[in-house]
């Protein structure tokens, strides 16, 4: 599960190399002095040259501070409000509480029942995210849903016609539907 | 009025002629020109507006995912990155997020995307690292690099 802090930097890439003349040439080979190439995207591979060295102490002080962070906020419960990325039949949906979601297909629970939507993708705040690889546990977010209503779709047109054949078939489709308010969504503080 | 003799071959052609042109007219009430009012031009107007209708619900889906695809480049690319390499390492880091929703993301909750685009450039610089390594020969291997230094 990876942490992010909200406030972060912005990345940037570093151009390669420091153009001495202009326009920017280089050397065919450092070993060979006065034979000069102009620059292009080829002449010098498009990884860069320089890695950033890792330090692994600073990283995992880093990683320390932000769970240190985030868990605390998560137990002092100040986070306002919380969007989650949900799969749920077949389709991933970004969620809040209050809002609602209109599903084309047929649910097997009865109008007013709850549902636990439990396949998480992905919970946010205004100063953290969770971003789950994929899901994120069972035991951490837990997001509620009321059945509000079951239809049907308006009957749709499906119409093939070939020209000059004689070839016409219609056929209507109504398709059952469901429709959810999302009631709420829960952290529990508990991040390693 | 008084018949005085019967009436012949009288018989009813059919008493639902008003509601099957209706069934069909109703469709294109609103088009323009006479194809809202007279049948036998209605009957063609129609059925292609269905046939446009059937086909354009296929291409709908094709033309969101570009949209997104867009979305998603246009916003990698505030942050440095391009679209492929921010794809290819989120799938490497197994973020099964799919572009509609990463494209939501990137409109109304830009700190999320940042979010995103880090841990794709963290995966990316480990596959670098994992990659490159040293930036020495393998020990025993003879070539042209080796010759030059």
């Amino acid at each position: 599960m990876a942490l992010c802090r909200g406030a972060g930097l912005l990345l940037r890439t570093l151009l390669p190399g420091n153009p001495l003349l202009f326009p920017a040439a280089c050397r065919t080979q450092s070993s060979v002095s006065g034979v000069l190439v102009p620059r292009t995207s080829l002449t010098s591979p498009p990884w860069p040259e320089q890695l950033p060295p890792v330090c692994e102490a600073e990283d995992a002080r880093r990683q320390a501070a932000v769970v240190s962070t985030v868990n605390g906020s998560i137990e002092r419960q100040d986070y306002g409000r919380l969007f989650a990325v949900v799969h749920f039949a077949s389709r991933q949906w970004k969620v809040t509480g209050e809002d609602l979601i209109l599903i084309e297909n047929h649910l097997e629970a009865g109008c007013g029942e709850t549902i636990r939507l439990e396949k998480v993708l992905l919970v946010g705040a205004e100063d953290f995210t969770l971003v789950g690889r994929p899901l994120l546990g069972r035991d951490l977010v837990r997001v509620e849903a009321t059945v509000i209503e079951k239809t049907e779709s308006w009957p749709k047109v499906h119409m093939r016609f070939w020209k000059r054949h004689r070839y016409q078939r219609k056929m209507i489709i109504v398709q059952p539907q469901t429709v959810l308010r999302i009631n709420s969504i829960e952290l529990a503080p508990r991040l390693s | 009025m008084v018949f005085l003799s019967l009436s012949c071959w009288i018989r009813s052609r059919g008493p639902d002629r008003y509601w099957k042109v209706q069934e069909i007219v109703k469709n294109a009430k609103h088009f323009r020109g006479r194809k809202n009012r007279c049948y036998k031009l209605a009957v063609k107007a129609v059925r292609r507006a269905f046939v446009y209708a059937t086909k354009g619900r296929r291409l709908k889906k094709r033309y969101m995912r570009t949209l997104w695809i867009s979305r998603i480049a246009a916003a990698s690319r505030e942050h440095g990155m391009k679209y492929p390499v921010l794809m290819h390492n989120l799938t490497k880091s197994s973020v099964q997020l799919n572009r509609r929703v990463i494209s939501d993301l990137a409109i109304t909750e830009p700190r999320s995307f940042l979010s995103l685009a880090k841990v794709a450039r963290a995966r990316q610089q480990e596959g670098f690292r994992a990659a490159l390594g040293d930036g020495k020969e393998p020990v025993g291997v003879f070539s042209r690099v080796v010759l030059l230094q």
